[in-house]
């Protein structure tokens, strides 16, 4: 069953590479716009994380971390986010701070400190138990 | 004030369990004995010790009608204990397992108990006449992991059970004999015993607590990942809802009405669950004060001290060790809750409840007076 699934990933992973593409796009002429959060907000959306493939796992994840990046008001950006991308939010953060790069880091370790205080513990431990679904 | 009555019988309790009368309270104070209290006007006594497992306790379980205890320990061993006379005399269980027994429960009918066990196994336990005995049937190769709850269904044959493989099943335990006895054969009906009736896959990581409503027609479990799943129409086409909690995961529910769980867990409050009209499940509010009080940080619980530590360095560089220490969690419970009880009558309606946890305390809870919460029983 899991050769079959990944099969089905492979033929897929061309048509989500087009979409994160396309995202990338959207995304950058939203920071050109100066609009960070609405950068992010189109960054978390959809599902295209949530494939087994690590191509494009690591695709989305430069797009992610170019939004990320740009956050400078994380409060303000906290307050306009919907809860329901809270724990999808909170997995990218980890996964920053498993990077090692410093500035990733800073960054990822200020959101989760606003991020926690905001969602609660729930969402790390969700993170932490969620070993199928990981970006 | 929800919590009517604390009581500190312990520096830690692995479970706890009322008697018939709910006079007197049996719990295990984290070793191999079950101390058994008295309330003698305004103060608790202890009035037995049942000593005879060799390792710590994990269930136990008071029957209301027949009046015997049974326990499960981690020595692999049950003890179903007879009060006769003043002292309790217990029978030896075997429950042939290789592994500790976790989770113990009667029967609706109490003629059966269900032990749930770290040999990835349950034991359904039967009592034969002829020999005096305390049978153990075994349901076995169902279960990937420990069993850590489980629960029996109001038709005394159903039983469901959470595993560490994060799975919740519902199996059947006819048992010939013992059920077609007094049901005048309307048992025909059920499944063979130990055939797996569904299997309810909504958690990625541990299940605990598993419980049935007062009907049986829904089922509520948790999951270590801080969510709480309700199923309802348990049967062929079952419909699944999952609530994600806000803060650390629980451990044990309680339906104290069709509507309405209680939940206790990590987080060392009760808290309350409900699902409105459209039977839609959503998380109400805390049980009792939830302390959000501290000093120097704004966690409130007992991770405060790690995560100040935690952020402390990322901004001032090393050697922070002035974080205050913190013994900031000032609830009615100071730790992890793990046992929950209904008290009162064994009806569709239950206002009171105790929960029990590692702090040691023993609390009472009255939903009598919180007027909010009375509207979904």
């Amino acid at each position: 069953m899991a050769g079959a699934e990944g099969f089905v990933e492979a033929d897929n992973a061309e048509a989500i590479m087009i979409r994160i593409e396309h995202k990338t796009r959207k995304i950058e002429s939203l920071l050109k716009q100066c609009k960070p959060v609405e950068a992010l907000k189109t960054a978390l959306e959809g599902t295209h994380a949530m494939t087994r493939d690590e191509r494009c796992k690591s695709a989305h994840w430069i797009v992610v971390h170019r939004a990320l990046m740009a956050i400078k008001d994380v409060d303000g950006m906290l307050s306009s986010l919907d809860p329901e991308y809270y724990d999808i939010l909170m997995k990218y953060l980890y996964k920053g701070l498993a990077t090692g790069d410093r500035p990733t880091c800073d960054q990822c370790l200020r959101i989760h400190e606003k991020l926690t205080e905001k969602a609660g513990f729930g969402c790390i431990l969700r993170h932490l138990a969620d070993t199928v679904n990981t970006v | 004030m929800a919590a009517i009555s604390v009581h500190q019988f312990a520096p830690c309790i692995t479970c706890h369990a009322w008697s018939p009368d709910k006079s007197m309270v049996a719990f295990c104070p984290n070793n191999n004995e079950v101390h058994i209290y008295k309330l003698f006007e305004d103060k608790w006594e202890k009035v037995h010790t049942l000593q005879k497992h060799d390792q710590i306790i994990s269930g136990i379980d008071w029957s209301t009608r027949t009046n015997r205890i049974v326990t499960a320990s981690q020595d692999r061993n049950s003890y179903v204990w007879n009060l006769e006379g003043s002292e309790w005399v217990p029978t030896l269980v075997i429950l042939r397992l290789n592994r500790a027994a976790l989770c113990v429960q009667w029967s609706p009918k109490e003629n059966k108990f269900a032990v749930g066990s770290g040999a990835k196994t349950v034991c359904v336990c039967y009592y034969e006449q002829e020999n005096n005995w305390w049978v153990s049937k075994l349901i076995r190769k169902r279960h990937d992991s420990s069993v850590t709850s489980v629960s029996w269904h109001p038709n005394n044959i159903l039983l469901a059970t959470t595993s560490t493989d994060g799975k919740c099943r519902v199996f059947s335990t006819l048992i010939k004999g013992v059920d077609s006895k007094e049901s005048n054969g309307s048992t025909s009906s059920y499944s063979k015993f130990g055939e797996l009736i569904i299997q309810l896959d909504l958690s990625l990581s541990w299940a605990f607590g598993v419980k049935w409503s007062p009907s049986g027609n829904t089922l509520a479990y948790v999951g270590h990942n801080s969510m709480i799943y309700f199923v309802d129409d348990v049967g062929p086409s079952p419909l699944a809802q999952n609530v994600a909690c806000r803060d650390l995961p629980l451990r044990d529910v309680l339906f104290v009405s069709e509507r309405m769980v209680i939940g206790v867990g990590f987080d060392c409050t009760p808290m309350v669950f409900a699902a409105d009209d459209r039977g839609i499940w959503s998380f109400v509010r805390y049980l009792g004060e939830k302390k959000e009080t501290s000093s120097g940080s704004k966690y409130g619980s007992q991770f405060s001290e790690a995560f100040g530590k935690f952020y402390g360095q990322s901004k001032h560089g090393m050697n922070n060790d002035s974080v205050e220490s913190s013994k900031i969690r000032g609830g009615v419970h100071e730790n992890c809750i793990n046992c929950i009880m209904p008290l009162g009558e064994c009806g569709t309606l239950i206002r009171r409840f105790s929960t029990s946890g590692l702090d040691g305390r023993v609390v009472i809870w009255d939903l009598e007076g919180q007027q909010d919460l009375l509207d979904y029983m």
